[in-house]
């Protein structure tokens, strides 16, 4: 698989070497649990309260607002249900976005069961909440607002300090999942006005398994996990030590390589979508022209279907990903792209390439030769393509 | 099993499809199904003499298993005579292609259906088409929403095409005038979405041909239910006649003239 070309980043990242190396002492001599009273566990205990610190900077917060999980899908359930049912006498309305991670529509659906009203504020053809649509949305019910800082799919980036400003004003908590925009865009909690915040390690290429719910002052959630009370009794389980030194390990190359890694990915980026463009007839940018993640590159084709698409790059070793629902679980097309104001088949002829950490100058070279070459092939065979004057 | 992972007959359909094309001629049918709206559209042709099948050709907008159905069925069908390809069906052609993922055995499997659609209409051939309605009428009376959204992103006529400068704008084609009106849109946002109940915008060739080379969409078999948004137009309640399914798609306007 060394010849595999992988512009998937946002699926799943590798954990960079140098994360190894300091998590493998944690695995061997330094097993340690933190609550325990001797040496081997004081180096634990030591080591996940320097970890708390590091990943505090990181995001810029106070050490003590950092709750480790297993993920950022038990942050998000933290950081949401929690925060939901601790105030449920305050208010029972819950504002999300129509373009959230599909865990907390997930999520949403839940709190419906359980007595709760959500709204989802609708986007723009470029995937942008709009805060005047939001701000209709608010009621004195309200008591929660959750807007991802960046889209997981198109990458469009949100206005996030505005969000934050109008949540604060209304005296209404605000929750972000952080997930897409780690590591592309700093994380800064106290300028944003972000009350809630959930990160996992791999995006940082970290492990997974580990991920932080970040919870300012003010802002206390209920424990969804309940055992043995780690984490101030917010989140119960030995902590994994392996795992949490990986993600401030990885914090720490971030907080270091980011604003020169952010560079190069955009130079990636916006080669792919220009000559891209430039190439395929009938081809076009879905998600923000400007306000995108440096990672991704999201376009979409007239007359050929993703499915279809993916499988002829997977014949090249090449792993990308579509908004297409035969690739789905559900066989519903992304409920983002939608959101944007396409259609069903339109949603269906995306392609994400999403660049990371590990790509070379050679691997995007190796994408835009393969893209026309497909994208035709499949144009060819298909009754609804028609090539416009 | 991941809805990707397809046997190797399944790929090398994919891969290497057999008789992609049209075929044309006095002796030449066709069938048509499927919906893009779905992520799945196959036709079949077949050219047929001394009432056997002689050739067959297809086109497939859809997955992997669905461009590989299309291929195998034109690959089984050549020499069988229409009742013998009446008998044809989709069990057939997975079990041809050593099995689909069961996810797909509904909706990428639809080749076998073009087929005898196909041969319905070559036993067909000579008897003409019931003249189809041209889907211009449109009573706003039938529409949900339409007083409250009136002035608040539904428009009865546009004096200003200003006001829909990078609008998501749904036109409903009640006539040459909303062809017009759809045009002259596409001038300040590159969302112009034209929504009609017939299987085609009926109109002038002038402007159709204008149409054809626009960015405007063009939406058939589909009738507006009902205009949605919190006080004003967020997203419209799609009907698609052909699947007789209702679906959702985010607007920011909707032009009736």
């Amino acid at each position: 698989m060394t010849s595999e070309v992988y512009l998937d980043y946002q699926s799943a990242k590798p954990v960079d070497p140098r994360v190894i190396d300091e998590m493998t002492p944690y695995l061997r001599d330094r097993f340690g649990n933190p609550s325990t009273l001797h040496n081997v566990g004081d180096l634990a205990t030591e080591a996940l309260e320097e970890s708390r610190k590091t990943i505090a900077r990181f995001v810029n917060s106070d050490t003590d607002e950092i709750i480790f999980t297993s993920g950022a899908t038990e942050s998000i359930n933290l950081g949401i249900i929690g925060y939901a049912m601790k105030n449920k006498r305050k208010g029972n309305h819950i504002v999300i976005s129509e373009v959230e991670h599909i865990s907390i529509h997930n999520i949403a659906k839940y709190l419906e069961r359980q007595g709760f009203n959500v709204s989802k504020v609708p986007v723009d053809q470029y995937g942008r909440v709009s805060l005047s649509k939001l701000e209709r949305r608010l009621t004195d019910k309200t008591i929660l607002i959750s807007i991802g800082i960046a889209n997981n799919e198109i990458g469009t980036i949100q206005p996030i300090e505005e969000i934050g400003k109008l949540a604060s004003e209304k005296g209404i908590a605000f929750h972000t999942d952080a997930v897409a925009a780690e590591g592309l865009l700093p994380l800064d909690v106290k300028r944003d006005g972000i009350n809630l915040m959930s990160l996992s390690s791999n995006d940082i290429y970290g492990p997974r398994g580990v991920g932080v719910l970040v919870m300012r002052k003010g802002f206390r959630v209920n424990p969804v996990l309940i055992g043995g009370g780690q984490e101030r009794g917010l989140r119960s389980g030995s902590e994994d030590m392996p795992g949490i030194v990986g993600m401030r390990a990885a914090a720490e190359i971030m907080e270091k390589e980011l604003p020169e890694e952010v560079k190069r990915f955009k130079t990636y980026r916006d080669r792919l979508i220009k000559e891209i463009l430039g190439t395929v007839p009938d081809s076009y940018l879905n998600g923000h022209p400007e306000q995108r993640l440096a990672s991704n590159a999201h376009i979409r084709f007239e007359g050929i279907e993703g499915e279809a698409l993916l499988l002829s790059f997977k014949d090249r070793g090449i792993s990308v990903s579509t908004g297409s629902a035969c690739t789905s679980k559900t066989l519903e097309p992304s409920h983002t792209l939608i959101a944007t104001g396409l259609l069903h088949e339109e949603a269906h002829g995306s392609l994400q390439l999403t660049v990371g950490r590990f790509n070379k100058d050679e691997d995007i070279d190796v994408v835009l030769e393969a893209v026309p070459e497909i994208v035709t092939r499949l144009r060819d065979m298909s009754p609804v393509y028609k090539r416009k004057k | 099993m991941k809805s990707t992972q397809y046997s190797e007959k399944v790929l090398d359909h994919f891969r290497n499809p057999r008789n992609v094309g049209v075929l044309e001629g006095d002796d030449v049918a066709s069938g048509r199904v499927g919906n893009p709206t779905c992520g799945d559209l196959m036709e079949v042709f077949i050219r047929v003499q001394d009432d056997r099948i002689v050739e067959a050709k297809f086109r497939t907008f859809g997955c992997g298993s669905a461009i590989a159905t299309s291929s195998m069925t034109t690959e089984m069908v050549v020499g069988m005579t229409l009742d013998e390809a009446m008998q044809v069906t989709r069990d057939d052609v997975a079990d041809e292609l050593d099995g689909l993922p069961p996810i797909k055995m509904h909706c990428s499997n639809l080749a076998a259906d073009a087929l005898h659609e196909a041969i319905k209409n070559y036993r067909q051939r000579g008897i003409k088409a019931i003249q189809s309605e041209d889907g211009t009428e449109f009573d706003l009376d039938c529409l949900v929403g339409a007083d409250e959204y009136l002035d608040n992103g539904l428009y009865r006529t546009v004096m200003d095409a200003s006001d829909f400068e990078e609008k998501r704008t749904l036109v409903v084609h009640t006539g040459d005038e909303s062809v017009d009106v759809a045009l002259e849109l596409t001038s300040v946002t590159d969302r112009v979405v034209l929504l009609t109940a017939a299987d085609e915008i009926v109109t002038t060739d002038e402007l159709k041909e204008e149409l054809e080379n626009s960015s405007v969409k063009i939406l058939t078999e589909s009738r507006l239910l009902e205009i949605r948004g919190e006080f004003e137009v967020e997203k419209v309640l799609i009907h698609n006649l052909d699947e007789d399914e209702d679906y959702e798609l985010f607007v920011d306007a909707v032009v009736i003239v």
